[in-house]
């Protein structure tokens, strides 16, 4: 009985512990801060979009009355881009359709590679041999290269740039799923065998998937960043062939044309797409100290 | 060399009330907290203590070996009387708030003023085998790197002396050797012959037990007339003279001749060397990287390393702990020939106190950061006088099992340790007294020291 | 090094899948001129049709798909930068691509490498802030934003560095060795003109080389200081850093051979993924350079629904980056004694 207390205590102690650390990196909170800031603008705008005076949240208004890119003023905070969009307005568009793009190509993809990852280190042996194998062979090929191969063959659409970021990613989680849970099983095997009575299947699910899982997470907060910047890549190289569509990386194509006389046009969205990378970025490595034994104690 | 240190009287490390504190983000740990302690000439010290008590803190604190979220709080280390660490002392004293960075700064010019003696005058050996070796180089050159940058001139000389003897020389040295051994005759015709750089060269050949005597006579007589460029001679030569290495980076392509020479001759005096400690194939050996040695040859590695400038000082942090018991035994036996042949200072830390029993001459107890006992090793063993000492003695039950495992109670933590006395909470005899001051060190008796208030301090 | 091989089969595999996930209709494209018309265009189906083998199970065509790969038969491309044989096509891109991704690797691993030990080294210090600050902030920009923000400095506002292209056309109106956008005889324009010497040229087109490769370094740069860093970190906190410097060797050996090289370990190791993402920020940055090299192509492939030209660049990306890896496999085992093959 005690000695449970004291494991919830210990807990609890730890969770203070991971706070504190957390809390006392001051980019890392940063980071946090702007990432909330995407977030509810995502969460806003999916969900009720009503709060916003937007009369089409979902896509872009264009003003072909007067297309050409106009100087940030009272009237446009961020000015305006190719043909005559507010980048305002457009901005907080766009920031819901990246956010859940990148969204929705960690989280499935996290979730692929974790399962494989735990399958290959599981079975081990041959199983492992394969599965790794295979990892190896989608990385031979560079990943925009063979995100923009398959979103095409696929057709070029935001679904199968969606699908085809997934079957781009989840190798690298299935790699670091896998040397995650190797590491933690080596360790986990040991004490539970001292607990005995367990099945190994028992034990790779209770024991060894949570205890991979802090990692992978650090791993999907940063990576929500490289996606984000890889779609915005794709956009940018025209890879969605739909206008109108409230997406960072098409907003900053509109304004390439004007690059010399109006750089604001591709600045200020560029600056969006940065400061996300950004901030999951710091907040990551935050989470990653946190996590991190060794990183936890040094100062 | 030797001979003044058998005269100097002055202990060879002397450590004052050290405090040495570890800042993390989980707190500060007060590893050492008042720690009073000297290491003498000639002597072996035993350091013991249970792990977590702060004795590789000490032992990286003498060689100056500290990481930059240490800080030296107070009290001082004199080595040879030099006190190394003062630099950091005073930042801590200074600063309102204990910064890593300053402290690295201060560290690294420490390191700059201590690299001169370590190596040299001091040197210290990891506990841990398998990783104080660099994987990426051969063993050779990691015996070599000690004799490279602190003995060039010793370097330079036996390539010299290899040079300048000619083959009527080496046949008279055999002749030498024969009628007389290796004594004063030889030495004094090497000097007349001025290559003194082949003393050490054939002596040991000469020593090696294996070898059959018309074997050693000719490798004997192979030590001579080895060609040498005139270019490289010269800078060999004014090493020889001033034991100093030369700016390469202003001698682009001689100095690689030269520098290429120094280390030839570097792998050469450590395969010696290790033959002489007895390791088989030595010539093999040192071109071997640390992967293809087991955890025993690479922890013989690391002595000779640390030995083969016949340093004053050897700080041994349990060399013996990660290994099997048996070759725990072959290491120690090596340590207790190495005290024979090489007339150094140890001190030896180690959690095992049967093993400091085997080689040491006086024993230092520590706990929680502190020295609690102290006394040459007769009186620690047959009168342990502190009571966490006495405990320990009582937990070496038998041969087997004499890791100092059994006792009772936790160490404290040490990020609020306890204000009066550090084993307080565990002792049996507490007093009040106890709990309100650290109790100073008192003798007891033939220099034997007990930090204990059993034992004095009643008058305060 | 022994999975070289079934590396590649699994990259002929993967593009293979891709080519018939639309059915057969996507191969034909990549083999049949678009300029053919009726019976003409039967008859070249039909051929075609026996050549790969299409009445056949799929695993079955895709060795005669191998064998015509193999063979060197690649299939045609057809977009505004170039028609012809796809093959053709990746003799006159690739030169630039390489000469483009070599200046970028040598930036980097000049650059990155010593901040990356010096930002260790010097950790929590103001020059180490100032460049963690930087590289992540090159490491959070697409590629693309960080060439317009080199474009706008350099080009637009200093005017000292040209935009676009490999070569400024005026200067090349006429030469003998210079035809349609293509020097002879290696296709790198410096090279070229150097070999004829011809300075002029030689130095129009260095300036034309360098903002593509600064901006294509400062992306993986980033990245390679921030791994760099840390494994350094890593590496002078190990025990044999600390006995080097108990022996007594000087600060500066410590941390350059000692140190130093053991952080590069796992450098080497993540360098393949370093070099994919190299790869493909050479398709975004000829993209906004109008650099015509292997990305710019697969770009214009892609946005004139060229099969020929998607399939033909992966293919080469992907034995571009497996050769890459197999030469990082050798010298990785070459710097770290432990591997032996
Ligand atoms: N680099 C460090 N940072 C923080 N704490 C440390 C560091 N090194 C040692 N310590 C702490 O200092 C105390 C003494 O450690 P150490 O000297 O290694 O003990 P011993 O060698 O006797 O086992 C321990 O509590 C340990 O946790
Ligand atoms: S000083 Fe007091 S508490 Fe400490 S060991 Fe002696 S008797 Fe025990
Ligand atoms: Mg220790």
């Amino acid at each position: 009985m005690s000695a449970q207390k004291t494991a919830k205590e210990d807990k609890h102690r730890e969770l203070k512990l991971s706070m504190e650390v957390f809390f006392s990196n001051k980019s890392a909170v940063a980071g946090l801060v702007i990432f909330l800031f995407y977030f509810f603008d995502a969460i806003i705008l999916q969900f009720f979009p009503q709060v916003m005076p937007f009369k089409h949240p979902y896509s872009l208004t264009p003003n072909y009355v007067n297309p050409i890119p106009l100087p940030p003023s009272k009237k446009f905070p961020f000015g305006t881009t190719y043909p005559g969009v507010n980048l305002l307005t457009a901005i907080i568009k766009s920031i819901r359709l990246d956010f859940w793009l990148s969204l929705a190509v960690v989280v499935p993809g996290a979730f692929l590679g974790v399962i494989i990852g735990i399958v290959a280190t599981y079975f081990g042996g041959l199983v492992d041999e394969v599965l790794m194998r295979i990892t190896d062979i989608v990385f031979s090929i560079p990943y925009l290269v063979l995100a923009i191969a398959i979103g095409y063959v696929l057709g070029r659409t935001l679904d199968s740039m969606m699908i085809a970021l997934i079957l781009v990613w989840w190798p690298l989680y299935a790699r670091y799923a896998r040397s995650v849970t190797l590491e933690v099983k080596e360790i986990t095997f040991i004490e539970a065998a001292r607990a005995a009575g367990s099945s190994k299947m028992k034990i790779m699910f209770r024991h060894i998937l949570p205890n991979s899982l802090p990692p992978v997470f650090v791993q999907m907060s940063l990576d929500l960043g490289t996606i984000m910047l890889t779609i915005s890549a794709l956009a940018f190289i025209g890879f969605l062939p739909a206008a109108n569509l409230p997406e960072l990386g098409y907003l900053t194509s509109l304004g390439y044309n004007y690059v010399e006389t109006a750089p604001w046009a591709m600045i200020i969205p560029g600056m969006f797409i940065v400061l996300f990378a950004l901030a999951v970025n710091l907040m990551g490595d935050g989470f990653r100290d946190v996590i991190d034994p060794r990183r936890r104690s040094a100062l | 060399m030797m001979e003044n240190r058998k005269h100097d009287s002055s202990p060879i490390v002397k450590i004052e009330n050290l405090h040495l504190h570890y800042y993390t983000r989980r707190g500060i740990y007060k590893a050492l907290n008042g720690v009073n302690l000297e290491i003498r000439r000639g002597e072996v010290l035993g350091v013991a203590g249970e792990s977590g008590c702060g004795k590789s803190t000490l032992g990286r604190a003498i060689m100056g070996i500290i990481p930059r979220n240490a800080a030296i709080v107070e009290g001082k280390i004199l080595v040879d009387g030099v006190d190394y660490l003062k630099p950091l002392r005073e930042y801590f004293k200074k600063a309102k708030k204990f910064k890593p960075t300053k402290n690295q700064d201060l560290l690294k010019k420490v390191n700059e003023e201590m690299s001169k003696i370590r190596g040299q005058k001091i040197s210290m050996v990891f506990q841990e085998p398998m990783t104080t070796l660099n994987p990426l180089l051969t063993v050779g050159y990691q015996i070599s790197e000690v004799l490279f940058y602190h003995n060039p001139g010793l370097l330079a000389s036996r390539r010299l002396a290899r040079a300048r003897a000619t083959k009527e020389d080496t046949k008279n040295i055999v002749k030498i050797l024969k009628e007389e051994g290796e004594g004063e005759r030889l030495r004094q015709y090497l000097k007349n012959r001025n290559i003194m750089g082949l003393e050490d060269q054939i002596i040991s050949i000469w020593r090696r037990k294996e070898l059959h005597d018309l074997k050693k006579e000719q490798m004997i007589l192979e030590l001579c007339c080895e060609p040498i460029s005139s270019m490289a001679r010269g800078y060999l030569e004014q090493i020889e003279k001033t034991n100093s290495l030369p700016k390469f980076s202003k001698l682009p392509i001689v100095g690689r001749i030269v520098k290429r020479e120094l280390l030839k001759e570097a792998f050469k005096k450590s395969a010696e060397f290790l033959g002489l400690l007895g390791i088989p194939d030595p010539d093999k050996v040192v071109y071997m990287y640390p992967h293809e040695l087991s955890g025993g040859q690479r922890q013989r590695i690391v002595i000779t390393t640390a030995m083969i400038n016949n340093p004053n000082l050897v700080i041994l942090d349990e060399p013996t702990s990660a290994l099997d018991v048996t070759i725990q035994a072959q290491i120690l036996e090596l340590v207790k020939e190495l005290k024979e042949k090489i007339n150094s200072t140890y001190m030896f830390i180690s959690h095992d106190l049967s093993v400091l029993s085997e080689v040491s001459d006086r024993i230092a107890i520590m706990y929680a950061g502190q020295v609690v006992e102290v006394g040459p090793k007769s009186a620690i063993f047959n009168s342990p006088k502190h009571p966490y000492t006495q405990m320990l003695m009582e937990a070496i039950p038998t041969i087997e099992a004499h890791e100092l495992k059994g006792i009772k109670g936790e160490v404290p933590d040490m990020r609020n340790p306890p204000k009066g006395c550090m084993f307080y909470p565990r002792c049996p005899y507490a007093m009040p007294i106890c709990k309100e001051k650290r109790p100073p060190l008192f003798k007891v008796g033939e220099d034997h020291y007990v930090a204990c208030y059993l034992y004095g301090g009643e008058k305060k | 090094m022994l999975l070289f091989i079934p590396t590649l089969i699994g990259l002929t595999v993967i593009v293979f899948t891709l080519l018939h996930i639309g059915g057969t209709t996507k191969l034909l494209a990549m083999y049949l001129s678009p300029r053919l018309t009726g019976a003409a265009r039967a008859h070249v189906i039909a051929e075609l049709d026996a050549k790969f083998h299409l009445n056949q199970p799929v695993y079955v065509q895709y060795f005669y798909w191998l064998i015509q790969i193999l063979e060197g038969n690649w299939g045609i491309t057809n977009t505004p930068l170039y028609s012809g044989p796809v093959t053709q096509a990746i003799a006159i891109f690739f030169p630039n691509t390489l000469i483009l991704t070599i200046f970028a690797a040598i930036i980097i691993w000049l650059v990155s490498i010593p901040l990356g030990v010096h930002t260790a080294v010097n950790r929590d210090k103001p020059s180490d802030n100032a460049i963690r600050v930087a590289s992540l902030t090159f490491y959070a920009m697409p590629w693309y934003l960080i060439g317009v923000v080199l474009i706008i400095i350099f080009a637009v506002y200093f005017r000292i560095l040209p935009i676009a292209g490999t070569v400024n056309p005026s200067l090349v109106v006429g030469l003998s060795w210079y035809h349609n956008g293509i020097s002879y005889p290696t296709h790198i324009l410096l090279i070229d003109a150097l070999l004829h010497g011809d300075f002029k040229v030689a130095w129009n087109a260095f300036l034309h080389l360098i903002m593509p490769s600064v901006t294509l370094s400062l992306g993986v740069m980033a990245a390679l200081i921030r791994l760099m860093r840390g494994t350094m970190l890593e590496t002078m906190d190990q025990d044999f850093v600390n006995f080097a410097r108990a022996k007594g060797v000087p600060e500066k050996v410590v941390i350059n051979l000692h140190a130093k090289n053991n952080a590069l370990l796992p450098v080497v190791t993540n360098f393949g993924y370093l070099v994919a993402g190299l790869l493909g920020g050479v398709v975004v940055i000829e993209d906004v350079f109008s650099y015509p090299g292997i990305g710019m192509w697969l770009t214009s492939a892609m946005l004139n629904n060229d099969m020929g030209g998607i399939m033909g660049g992966t293919l080469l990306f992907g034995l571009i980056l497996v050769t890459t890896s197999l030469f990082l496999d050798i010298l990785y085992a070459k710097i770290d004694p432990r591997i032996r093959y």
